[in-house]
């Protein structure tokens, strides 16, 4: 672990009545990171943070958060993390402003300014009951700032919300990440991972298949690209740029799949050939492409390789 | 160095409570608040506890009339009920409402939330403990004071005693009400589980036909149930059929050990 790390975890295993969930993990989390876990239903990460928060206990491996054993140092560590969980509610009748004040330890825990900052603050009187999804998941968000935490986890942080209100969320933790807060993001949005975090791990069955930020795993897992044009002439030429995989012509469009470069070749290959066809596209992977080809190719690198890139 | 050593020394003299204990006390704290607060804004919850103590006292209380009977120990049947119904309130909120409210919070993940907030375990049950104590004075003041311009009020031969077996019997059956609330797997399942082991209790030796009138085995099982051996401990001071003391006993070491194994679950 570097001197500023915040996470560390070393060959941790977590099975439930003999179905193993979490298999010989490490994952390193550095100060001021914003990290994601991400992967699909069933993958990991829920009990991965639930190990990290002390509520389960693993049955194989190191863990250290903030330096501390999540199980043995639970009561120094909890109050450290500022954490929005997957599946939790509140008591029904228990108000907005209520809550704030409950889960706040000390006084000025900057709760009205959380309220104000997450649009809440009209709704201080209601009961929980009565919150919509969207304002339940900006609820606990609230919750899990109170106190600066100096980790924040957060589990399906956008999961029910609308555009409009996961836009809003997403300012929120750009927000956290602009003033150093270390976050660990639980998701399987990959848009959401791609935008907010500086380094993703893909966890699949319980193991870690790659990490790196998004961009790396874009070029290592989805270095590929299409371009598409109408074109009438022959394309005879374009088989042989270097780049070329495959050249397809239907219904008067040609499709060119290649490596990235096929960009600037075919550019290159249409300019001296008159005038560009105005439907020219490109279609370059984005991260979603990119895990859904390592996904692909999954079986061959389970296990190969750790999260320990962490930023130092 | 020797001066900051004394120093420290002092301050540690001086300051019993750790930083984290002061913490988790204020904790604790803002729990029962939140807690109590919560339980007055569930009207459902409160009518159970309440209203069926109450209302079941009213009915059974004028079937057997006022005049002493033997089946009664000689005791108008009246005042019987009025002092035996004091402990269904006991056992509507240890195997009911307890129960029900602690699982429901458990399958939403209500305990979770508060768990990973740093809510201490032992708090949540510390302040269940103090609610159910509470909601048990509340709904007793309620039930004598509706059984009062109705039936009268028994006088109480030994106030001391009757006062050891309600609080040794409110800590058992509210400690128990933990215990189960912390097992059960549902809110649904705690309901179900509650309702049967309140109703036979309820019915055999407690609110239900007086023992001289059950069957030799029925009378047999009710003298071993735990509400009536409370009822027990709580009705023969009071109404001075006897000093209860065996029956105090057992609610005692009820309580010891229910406690115990509740704070054992929430690692207290």
């Amino acid at each position: 672990m570097t001197n500023s790390g915040v996470v560390m975890v070393r060959g941790l295993r977590k099975a439930y009545g003999g179905r193993v969930v979490v298999e010989d993990l490490d994952l390193d989390v550095a100060a001021g990171e914003v990290v994601g876990l991400i992967g699909s239903n069933g993958a990991g990460k829920t009990t991965t943070v639930e190990c990290l928060q002390g509520l389960r206990r693993p049955d194989a491996g190191t863990v250290r958060v903030l330096g501390l054993d999540p199980q043995r140092d639970a009561e120094r560590l909890r109050p450290m993390i500022g954490a929005q969980l997957q599946s939790s509610a509140l008591p029904d009748r228990l108000r907005v402003g209520e809550a704030v004040r409950l889960f706040a330890r000390r006084p000025g825990s900057q709760g009205d300014e959380l309220l104000d900052r997450f649009g809440l603050a009209p709704r201080r009187g209601s009961a929980f009951a009565d919150l919509s999804g969207g304002e339940r998941q900006r609820l606990f968000l609230v919750l899990a700032l109170l106190d600066d935490p100096q980790l924040v986890i957060l589990d399906e942080l956008t999961q029910g919300l609308d555009p409009a209100a996961r836009r809003e969320v997403w300012t929120a933790v750009r927000q956290l990440q602009e003033t150093g807060t270390t976050v660990l993001l639980v998701t399987h949005e990959l848009a959401e991972a791609e935008e907010l975090c500086d380094r993703v791990v893909v966890l699949r069955t319980g193991r870690v298949l790659d990490t790196g930020t998004p961009a790396e795993l874009v070029a290592r897992h989805g270095a590929h690209a299409t371009v598409r044009f109408s074109w009438s002439g022959d394309v005879d030429g374009l088989t042989e740029l270097p780049g070329v995989r495959e050249v397809t012509r239907s219904a008067g469009v040609v499709t060119v799949h290649g490596q990235r470069q096929v960009i600037a070749q075919v550019g290159a290959w249409l300019v001296p050939r008159g005038p560009v066809p105005t439907d020219l596209r490109v279609e370059v992977p984005d991260l979603e492409a990119a895990l859904l080809a390592l996904l692909d190719a999954a079986p061959a690198m389970t296990g190969a390789s750790r999260a320990t890139g962490a930023r130092s | 160095m020797t001066t900051e050593r004394v120093r420290d020394t002092r301050q540690s003299l001086a300051r019993p409570m750790t930083e984290p204990d002061r913490r988790a006390t204020s904790a604790t704290r803002r729990l029962i608040g939140t807690e109590l607060r919560l339980l007055l804004r569930d009207p459902l919850t409160l009518t159970f506890v309440v209203a069926f103590p109450v209302v079941t006292m009213l009915v059974i209380g004028g079937s057997f009339g006022t005049t002493p009977e033997k089946a009664f120990s000689g005791q108008n049947p009246a005042h019987w009920y009025v002092a035996s119904y004091v402990t269904v309130v006991i056992g509507a909120t240890g195997l009911v409402m307890l129960p029900v409210h602690l699982a429901s919070y458990r399958e939403r993940g209500v305990l979770r939330r508060f768990a990973v907030a740093g809510f201490p375990r032992w708090s949540f049950a510390l302040a269940q403990l103090t609610v159910g104590l509470m909601a048990i004075a509340v709904s007793c003041a309620l039930l004598l004071a509706v059984a009062a311009p109705v039936y009268g009020l028994p006088g109480v031969h030994d106030p001391v005693r009757v006062a050891l077996g309600m609080v040794a019997g409110s800590v058992a059956f509210v400690s128990l009400g933990v215990l189960l609330g912390t097992v059960l797997p549902s809110a649904r399942a705690a309901q179900a589980v509650g309702l049967l082991l309140l109703f036979p209790s309820f019915l055999l030796g407690v609110g239900g036909p007086p023992p001289a009138a059950l069957g030799t085995v029925l009378r047999t099982l009710s003298g071993y149930l735990p509400l009536a051996v409370v009822t027990s401990s709580v009705r023969e001071p009071w109404l001075g059929l006897g000093n209860g003391t065996g029956a105090l006993l057992a609610s005692t070491s009820m309580a010891v050990v229910a406690l115990l194994l509740a704070a054992h679950r929430t690692k207290l």
